[in-house]
């Protein structure tokens, strides 16, 4: 082995070794104030399809990691090897403890939507098509995984897994269950993306393997 | 000409014969089916089933197995526990009793509800009293199922032992006499006909998570559920105990 090519592999191998052990959520993007479609005409979940105007905000790129939310409650237990993991079996007023005390909040419900969703009101973040990519494997159960490891699962505007991964809480209530957003749909081992305007109502004192969050200010 | 109009009338006689055969049998066949036993019916087995009574609750079992006699039957307690014991039914009587309704989903993708009664984990706890380093209980059932649950997916509020559903004994079928209700898991992770509750220290995979795609935590996951009562109408479900209908 030359050099050049002990370098190379030297190189490759931190990167892999950064890249599956970096922690990425305290990362944030700003989302522009303006308009975006909301909802869908075609979902009897969603609220019907209209125009919302929202101020500028910024939200994390990354869902919460088991790493994180340890660092602020030692109590929270993950599986070993899991710290970059999104951070699960949260009740919502954890999560919502949680970006308060990192100096941030739960995004709105309208919030989440846009910056998965841009303002070309597309279906998925990354467009209108579902990705040929199986969502999961056949499995009755989720396989967390590191934050942002699906690199196609990117909104317009750089925010990651909208669409996969797990659930997440919003500060967003709807009859007394909060709206939780983004996740995958399980039908029957055969499992889909959500789209942009799903919602998943959940009773906030459920902690739930597939249900993690992301903080916005 | 005579000859082929007998021959005729012989061909129309016998058709018409099984054709009438052929209505009837149908006929017979159809009522029958209405009123079908379920595989087990008046044996000493019981096993999966979806017939007779059982179309509206489907049963599954890992194998047939003989049905359990109560007067005979103990649940032994095991494992990382000070006070290993064994109970009956007799016992369960003293136990603060809970009633709840709830549904059970199956992964495969079919729902039921019923009304379950028996009493909490915490009420066998007090006089077994596991050790620290118990983390989970390992089920073996009647059928050489064996399932894991962790000690804090079992202290979870409406998980119960049930012992009873919808107001009398559970059937063989339902998993007599006593089985595990744990609403907000897939239905293998409600282990039924139970023998045997060991305390263990490690995580330990059930019969399901060891051969097939299923997951060892087994929570229910959002998606689709086909409820038999609602003759498997599609219903979004948002993860967790089913609870709005």
């Amino acid at each position: 082995m030359n050099k050049a090519t002990k370098t190379f592999t030297v190189l490759t191998l931190t990167t892999l070794i950064l890249s599956s052990t970096s922690v990425f959520s305290s990362e944030m993007v700003e989302i522009p104030a303006g308009s975006f479609v909301m909802g869908s005409d075609n979902d009897d979940y969603a609220p019907p399809q209209h125009s919302m105007y929202l101020k500028n905000y910024s939200i994390d790129i990354f869902e919460v990691t088991n790493k994180e939310f340890k660092e602020q409650f030692p109590e929270h237990s993950f599986w070993e090897n899991a710290g970059s993991h999104p951070a699960t079996k949260i009740t919502w007023e954890e999560a919502k403890a949680y970006c308060i005390k990192i100096g941030k909040r739960l995004p709105r419900e309208e919030e989440w939507e846009k910056a998965a969703r841009g303002e070309d009101a597309r279906l998925y973040p990354w467009g209108n098509k579902p990705l040929r990519k199986k969502a999961h494997p056949f499995h009755s159960g989720l396989i967390k995984r590191r934050v942002g490891l699906n690199k196609k699962d990117v909104s317009p505007y750089g925010v990651r897994d909208m669409a996969g991964s797990v659930w997440e809480w919003t500060a967003s209530d709807f009859y007394r269950k909060k709206i939780t957003r983004g996740g995958l749909w399980n039908f029957h081992l055969e499992y889909e993306f959500s789209k942009t305007f799903d919602r998943n109502l959940v009773t906030p004192s459920n902690r739930l393997p597939f249900i993690g969050f992301r903080c916005a200010r | 000409m005579r000859t082929l109009e007998k021959l005729t009338r012989r061909l129309f006689l016998e058709r018409g014969f099984w054709a009438t055969a052929l209505i009837f049998w149908s006929w017979f066949r159809g009522s029958s089916h209405a009123e079908e036993l379920h595989t087990y019916e008046g044996t000493d087995f019981i096993g999966k089933t979806r017939e007779g009574e059982y179309k509206n609750f489907y049963i599954n079992f890992w194998k047939p197995m003989r049905r359990i006699n109560g007067e005979n039957w103990q649940l032994k307690i095991t494992g990382l526990c000070d006070a290993p014991q064994s109970f009956t039914l007799e016992h369960f009587k003293t136990f603060i009793s809970t009633t709840q309704s709830s549904r059970m989903k199956c992964v495969e993708c079919w729902s039921a509800r019923a009304q379950w009664s028996g009493f909490s984990i915490q009420e066998l706890e007090q006089i077994v009293r596991p050790q620290p380093e118990a983390k989970g209980i390992l089920f073996h059932c009647g059928d050489e199922y064996k399932e894991y649950l962790s000690r804090e997916a079992l202290n979870q509020d409406r998980v119960i032992l049930a012992h009873s559903m919808n107001g009398k004994p559970l059937t063989d079928a339902h998993g007599f006499p006593l089985r595990l209700i744990a609403p907000s898991k897939y239905g293998y992770k409600n282990p039924k006909a139970i023998l045997e509750m060991e305390y263990v220290s490690e995580h330990q995979a059930g019969t399901w998570s060891k051969i097939g795609p299923y997951s060892q935590d087994g929570t229910i996951l959002p998606g689709t559920d086909h409820p038999l009562e609602f003759s498997k109408k599609p219903h979004r479900i948002s993860g967790g105990e089913i609870t709005d209908y």
